[in-house]
């Protein structure tokens, strides 16, 4: 019965974002077009725009990184190629990404019906019947706003997100060569989900015990990272063979992420530092921040080697706040996978100031920017702060998850604790 | 440092300390009050100065006198035996003859605009002076609406436009192409000119451009229908939606005129200011409510959203200056334009002008408007706390006898159920759109009955609401506090982000929903009604009708008019007035009737 029952919910959900994502897509014909040139939700390596352009390259047999603006993966291009023209019937792209985010959907269903963020193969929480519905944590990403505007948007890191998530979501189920694939596919489309490969790993060593098929920790690291070179070199051997056999698209797209060559503003953390930096520190800073965003891999896998899930959880939070071209999308997906923990919220201590500031900046944010571009009463510092505020927000919730798992797995070890008040030094 | 840490954690937990917000956030509002009225003092108020050193008001000699006013004549006679008659293309095909006829590209364009059922057409003309020394990159803009903002022929408004393009034409030191405009009325014709120049019209209502200079970089609005002798300058600066021009462009214009004129320049229509506190605080409360209706207060408010700084003259009185003297301040004002090495970025945008060369700027009067928003977010945190506290009076009567003391009870929190306060806040802003559809697709006929309706709807929600709809979801007493905290929330992130965009407009819907942080806290019975009562004074259709019925307005007229504004202007005043202070309002009033 209860089985039934959340069929009938889950259809109810996919049909109901669906229906209103397409809603907004047709009822509306300029939203899309409006959403996508905001800052907040393209960036210059995910944005529809830039993919059209391109788009429009490839289609005329000239190299889609000739025009200097399109900065993203090759393969996207003969997909879309497949699709009829945006402007004549933009009906197909739109159903397209709404597809994608039913799908995400999908994959994060399943992630949250295996319970793994409650009951892991070394640990189990004290708090698991407070566990949150699958049905909840899916629409609480499929009617967030910030997912329905990025995929409004139509940015590709829709496409992104949805490879990270079937990544995880084949790791808890228990085929790691499926898990490896999503995840190469994810890093070929944005290169920074390769930083999710040793929690992901982690993640589906624990359940290939869990199914009772013993192997040496090390061989199985090993094969699943071949696997991933594998599949990436493959990868990036079609887009060599479709990039007129030239690595140019290499430069072009991962490393414009890597050296931030286009400045555009974005909810991130670099652009403004870097637009105001001397060119003779550039490099050293371009190192300390990659070396920043990626430190944070190892440390949480090694500390917190009990929840890989949460690891996953909390990287996904750090991008979106650190990533050289973050945008809402980014954050959408970490809100997204942030009600898997619901059973740890009562020990958050900062979930309404945390929410409300992010709420704060997202009114804000668009005020800022209309003033500095639009009115020209204001100008880049009005923005910057706003993002500040933004990215403040988010680390308050990272900071406040990782307390809330950590106090968790203390109060396993420390019963006596239960309740009490602590300090975090 | 830890024991100062643990002094402010066993703080947090204080009784004393959990009662403070509402005595906090009422001193936030009485603080935001007295604030604005200290701005006129001579402590926090600046006189103005000039920051962009490239304008040197006053600073060249003017030429435009003599044998010009005998052409000005000549130009006011013609027109004159043209305004007489009912067609307006008339007037059109005499200004674009005079034009050629001084060698100006001339271009015209037509418009229609649909709005509250009315059709407002017609159709501007225009010329262009390229300059003699300059790429047609960036240009000036002289405005003259043939009829003027009380609705007369803009006589030597438009006379003056001419005679100083064919003086203009002759010197050579322009550096910037001056643009002549002159649109049918005061309303709706520069806003087709400006949209269209920028490529931002609806071509179904509004024509091209046939013909473009380059950036414009400012623009004077002349608004003389009067013929007689003048005795002082009105400047007026307010522009759409409240936004104003660049402090620097309302400055040189004055400076030239009392400087090197001597002419009195003044604003807000305080044509006898004393420099008084009173007269002070009069000149900042008419530029308030000017700014908070947001609507278009001259022709050169249109130029605002573009980022074009503009300023409307207006002579005014009986006195001994004569349109000579009016055309020397514009050409004094278009030398300054034209000295211009980059747009007008020096001085402030946000402003409150007291008198003509007295001003507050944003960091001296922002506090004020958001303390009154910080007041609804400390609300909606006290709230928020409250509601996650277990009730002590529930605990007894459960029979749970407490046995710990005050300070670890406060620390038990329960859990939120969201769901209901959520979706509550969720279909009350959701349900705005009503207001807002009916009241800008309605006929101008209508409008009244249909804002009837709505004032009569709008009273009845939240009894419907709270005695009909939410008994059958059977609220609990922390779900009503949920969803009073998460409305108040939205309201002070609203009204912040406001203040940003539109001061005044943040400040008085701050003041008028003030009281909703204040109500329903008590569960006293003669003090729920009461403050029942006092909500539905201050709710959005009573202060509406009491506010038209104060001041003499027509209300047909003020509701045609926010139609036409929004239609036209993008004016968002009545967006502001029906998604945010209508649901909050509602919210309050359902909390309280809970």
């Amino acid at each position: 019965m209860p089985e039934t029952m959340t069929l009938r919910g889950k259809a109810g959900i996919y049909a109901g974002a669906a229906l209103l994502r397409l809603l907004l897509f047709v009822a509306f014909p300029s939203l899309p077009d409006l959403l996508t040139s905001r800052v907040e939700i393209s960036t210059p390596v995910t944005s529809f725009k830039r993919l059209q352009e391109g788009l429009f390259l490839y289609n005329h047999n000239v190299s889609p990184y000739d025009g200097g603006v399109f900065h993203q993966a090759p393969l996207l291009l003969p997909l879309f190629s497949l699709l009829p023209d945006v402007r004549a019937l933009p009906i197909f792209t739109a159903l397209l990404y709404i597809l994608v985010d039913i799908l995400s959907a999908e994959a994060l269903m399943r992630i949250a019906a295996s319970g793994e963020a409650v009951q892991s193969r070394l640990f189990t929480s004290p708090r698991r019947i407070r566990q949150a519905s699958s049905l909840v944590v899916v629409a609480c990403y499929l009617f967030n706003p910030l997912s329905i505007a990025s995929c409004l948007g139509r940015t590709t890191s829709v496409f992104t997100n949805c490879a990270t998530l079937w990544a995880v979501a084949k790791a808890i189920d228990g085929s790691p060569f499926n898990a490896m694939v999503a995840l190469s596919f994810a890093s070929y489309l944005s290169m920074y989900p390769l930083l999710l490969l040793p929690p992901t790993i982690l993640l589906a060593y624990d359940h290939q015990l869990l199914k009772g098929r013993t192997q040496a920790a090390p061989t199985f690291a090993v094969k699943n990272v071949a696997i991933v070179l594998v599949v990436l070199g493959m990868l990036l051997g079609m887009s060599w063979a479709l990039d007129s056999q030239s690595w140019e698209f290499l430069g072009r797209t991962y490393g414009i992420q890597l050296t931030l060559n286009d400045l555009n503003p974005n909810v991130g953390l670099w652009w403004y530092f870097f637009i105001e930096m001397f060119d003779s520190f550039r490099s050293f800073f371009l190192a300390v921040f990659w070396l920043h965003l990626s430190s944070y891999v190892g440390g949480l896998s090694i500390r917190i080697r009990t929840q890989p899930l949460v690891v996953i959880v909390l990287l996904l939070g750090i991008f979106s706040i650190f990533k050289p071209y973050p945008s809402i999308a980014d954050t959408s997906l970490f809100l997204g996978t942030l009600p898997l923990y619901r059973h740890v919220f009562p020990l958050m201590r900062y979930s309404f100031v945390a929410a409300a500031v992010l709420a704060y900046a997202t009114f804000l944010g668009p005020a800022f920017f209309h003033l500095w571009i639009y009115a020209g009463s204001g100008n880049a510092n009005f923005f910057y702060a706003i993002t500040l505020v933004w990215s403040l927000g988010q680390s308050l919730l990272v900071s406040d998850l990782t307390f809330a798992t950590l106090r968790d797995e203390w109060e396993v070890e420390r019963p006596e604790m239960v309740g009490k008040e602590v300090k975090q030094i | 440092m830890s024991r100062l840490l643990a002094t402010a954690l066993s703080l947090r937990r204080d009784p004393r300390v959990q009662k403070l917000p509402p005595y906090l956030s009422f001193l936030c509002v009485l603080v935001g009050l007295v604030w604005l009225l200290l701005l006129p003092l001579d402590d926090y108020a600046r006189k103005t100065y000039i920051s962009e050193n490239a304008l040197l008001p006053g600073q060249v000699h003017t030429y435009f006198s003599g044998s010009e006013s005998h052409v000005l004549r000549a130009y006011r006679s013609e027109l004159d035996v043209l305004a007489s008659e009912e067609d307006p293309t008339r007037v059109n095909d005499k200004i674009e003859e005079i034009l050629k006829g001084l060698g100006v590209k001339v271009g015209r364009q037509s418009y229609t605009y649909n709005a509250a059922g009315r059709a407002h057409s017609g159709e501007n003309v225009y010329g262009i002076l390229q300059a003699p020394r300059g790429d047609a990159t960036e240009a000036i803009v002289l405005v003259a609406a043939i009829r003027s903002l009380n609705g007369q022929v803009n006589r030597n408004g438009v006379a003056l436009a001419l005679t100083l393009a064919r003086y203009f034409k002759r010197w050579s030191l322009w550096s910037k192409d001056i643009i002549m405009v002159f649109p049918p009325d005061s309303e709706t014709g520069t806003q087709a000119w400006v949209d269209a120049y920028h490529d931002a019209h609806d071509p179904r209502y509004v024509a091209p451009l046939p013909l473009k200079s380059g950036a414009l970089q400012g623009a004077l609005a002349l608004d003389y229908p009067e013929v007689d002798r003048f005795s002082a300058l009105q400047i007026i600066y307010d522009g759409v939606n409240g936004q104003l021009p660049n402090l620097d462009l309302v400055n040189s214009v004055g400076n030239i005129a009392s400087g090197q004129m001597g002419i009195t320049g003044f604003i807000q229509g305080m044509r006898h200011h004393k420099g008084t506190y009173k007269h002070r605080l009069t000149t900042i409360f008419r530029g308030m409510v000017k700014q908070s209706l947001g609507n278009s207060w001259g022709p050169h408010s249109s130029f605002m959203p573009y980022h074009v700084d503009a300023v409307t003259l207006q002579p005014y009185g009986k006195g001994f200056h004569d349109e000579m003297a009016m055309g020397r301040v514009i050409e004094g004002s278009f030398r300054s334009l034209n000295n211009l090495l980059e747009h007008l970025h020096q001085s402030f945008f946000f402003y409150l002008l007291m008198q003509r060369d007295r001003f507050v700027s944003i960091g001296t009067y922002l506090p004020s408007v958001m303390l009154l928003a910080a007041n609804f977010s400390i609300m909606a945190i006290y709230l928020w706390v409250q509601s996650g506290q277990v009730d002590a009076d529930a605990q007894k009567k459960a029979g749970k006898q407490p046995k710990a003391s005050a300070t670890e009870i406060a620390a038990v929190t329960v859990e939120r159920s969201l769901v209901l306060p959520v979706a509550i806040v969720a279909v009350c802003h959701a349900l705005s759109a009503v207001p807002l559809y009916v009241l800008n697709n309605t006929t101008a006929q209508l409008l009244p009955t249909a804002f009837a309706a709505l004032a009569a709807m709008s009273t009845a929600a939240p009894f419907v609401l709270s005695y009909a709809v939410l008994p059958v979801y059977k609220p609990t007493q922390q779900q009503i506090l949920l969803m009073k905290s998460l409305s108040l929330l939205l309201l002070g992130m609203a009204l912040s982000t406001l203040a940003t965009l539109n001061f005044s407009l943040a400040f008085v819907i701050g003041v008028l929903t003030a009281p909703l942080s204040f109500v329903g806290l008590s569960r006293n019975e003669p003090l729920r009604w009461a403050s029942a009562t006092l909500l539905t004074l201050l709710a959005p259709a009573t202060v509406i009708y009491s506010v038209v019925a104060g001041v003499g307005l027509d209300m047909g007229h003020l509701l045609e008019q926010a139609s036409f504004g929004w239609t036209v202007w993008g004016m968002y005043t009545p967006i502001v007035v029906w998604t945010i202070w209508w649901p909050a309002w509602t919210i309050s009033m359902v909390s309280v009737l809970c």
